[in-house]
């Protein structure tokens, strides 16, 4: 029989773990508010900025500009994303297994990394491919300013040629219970996906100014940056949802667990005083006798 | 009265500014200035950091709302005026301390001779910035 005292400290320390996932899953909770509205007040920005390439690229030569030389290159990098925090269930897990398998399955690439979150750069500092920037820290007050940061940073090495190809690899956020690691390509820009669709836009006779080669240099840029923004805050949501769904259930298992300790707990106790009983009892028949 | 409006919409990356039916448009274009009325031509242009309104002719008369953008883009389509903008400050929400200070920066970056294209055009737009930021306050 399991003493009676140890129990009890079982249950306080299931009942203290189980405080802080609750916790927990309720200020995920509201973080994922914050996190959905700002994907949300992101996507309209996002969807017009769409709008003026496609009919913007429909009309200029897609040669001139650097951001969409299509080149055979074998030096690719992949922005990865990931959160600074576990605790999350198979978030992390999943993006790092998706990271390991595209870099098995093009072993003849050289690969390198910018990893953004501390659990991404954890499952690659000791492996062979090169981290080249490391944003650990970045995806709590992530903005607009630090994803123009590294837009700039990516479409700098692009344009130089150190690096021939730009994947970025995220968590899109479908439902709160549900992520899906989404492996994008950002560089080149793929002049088919901004073509796509929206022919009838390009028949409008505009009146640019500048010229169009001039804004769609500049709009070029701000499309990587609001990728990249768009990845991130993504990201994020899927963060707080996924933390959210994973404490959820280990409150649920906490409260199981409880009741079994409770259960036993009760059980060991009624032994106990049935047994002092049975002690008394046989105690005072011995006196009698 | 719904007909002969522009229909208004402002876009940033972190929020949907506002999306409203008005009479006149009045954007800084990298090229100069543009006042955009109803049945505008199509136009697409960059826009650079400046002071943005919008006016309303209501019953009172003119009203001019102002606030301040900086840099993005302006699309006016079949009267439909799309900005998207990096950020936008409506009037009373700017720090003028700040943009004071900002204004300084960027005038003693101007001073220096040996800046290269890039970091003119950065300090530049700084420039810009503080001064549509400075402007109203004083005007009134």
């Amino acid at each position: 029989m399991p003493n009676l005292r140890d129990i009890k400290r079982r249950i306080k320390s299931v009942k203290n773990t189980q405080q802080i996932t609750k916790a927990m899953k309720l200020v995920s909770a509201s973080k994922l508010r914050k996190a959905q509205e700002a994907i949300m007040s992101a996507r309209p920005y996002a969807l017009k900025l769409m709008d003026v390439l496609h009919h913007l690229s429909a009309r200029c030569n897609h040669d001139v500009h650097p951001l969409l030389d299509n080149r055979d290159g074998k030096r690719w990098l992949i922005l990865l994303v990931t959160a600074d925090r576990g605790l999350c269930g198979g978030f992390n897990g999943n993006i790092t297994k998706k990271a390991i398998q595209v870099i098995n399955d093009n072993s003849d690439k050289e690969i390198q990394l910018i990893t953004a979150g501390k659990k991404g750069h954890a499952s690659f500092k000791n492996k062979e491919n090169k981290i080249l920037h490391d944003h650990s820290g970045w995806t709590r007050d992530f903005d607009y300013l630090k994803a123009a940061e590294i837009g700039s940073t990516l479409s700098a090495l692009f344009s130089e040629k150190s690096i021939d190809r730009v994947y970025v690899l995220y968590n899109e956020f479908k439902s709160v219970m549900q992520q899906e690691v989404i492996l994008e390509q950002l560089l080149p820009i793929v002049p088919e996906k901004l073509v796509a669709g929206k022919e009838s836009m390009s028949s409008v006779d505009y009146i640019y100014e500048p010229e169009e080669e001039a804004i769609l240099n500049t709009l070029l840029e701000r499309y990587m940056t609001v990728e990249v923004y768009r990845a991130f805050l993504e990201s994020s949501a899927s963060e707080h949802g996924a933390r959210m769904t994973a404490m959820d259930s280990a409150t649920r298992n906490a409260g199981e667990m409880i009741g079994g300790l409770t259960l036993t707990y009760n059980k060991a106790r009624q032994a106990y005083i049935t047994k002092e009983l049975i002690e008394i009892v046989n105690g005072a028949e011995a006196l009698k006798a | 009265m719904a007909e002969n409006k522009l229909q208004l919409s402002i876009v940033t990356p972190e929020r949907f500014v506002l999306n409203e039916d008005v009479d006149q448009v009045n954007v800084p274009g990298v090229e100069g200035d543009l006042g955009i009325l109803y049945d505008h031509a199509p136009i697409l242009t960059t826009i650079r950091a400046g002071r943005f309104s919008y006016e309303l002719l209501g019953e009172k008369g003119r009203e001019t709302i102002q606030m301040i953008v900086s840099g993005g883009y302006l699309e006016v389509t079949d009267n439909r005026v799309i900005v998207l903008a990096e950020a936008v400050e409506f009037l009373d929400e700017v720090d003028n301390d700040r943009a004071r200070a900002s204004l300084a920066k960027a005038e003693e970056a101007l001073a220096k001779t040996d800046l290269s294209d890039d970091e003119f055009a950065e300090a530049q737009d700084r420039l810009f910035r503080a001064i549509a930021r400075l402007e109203p306050t004083q005007m009134d």
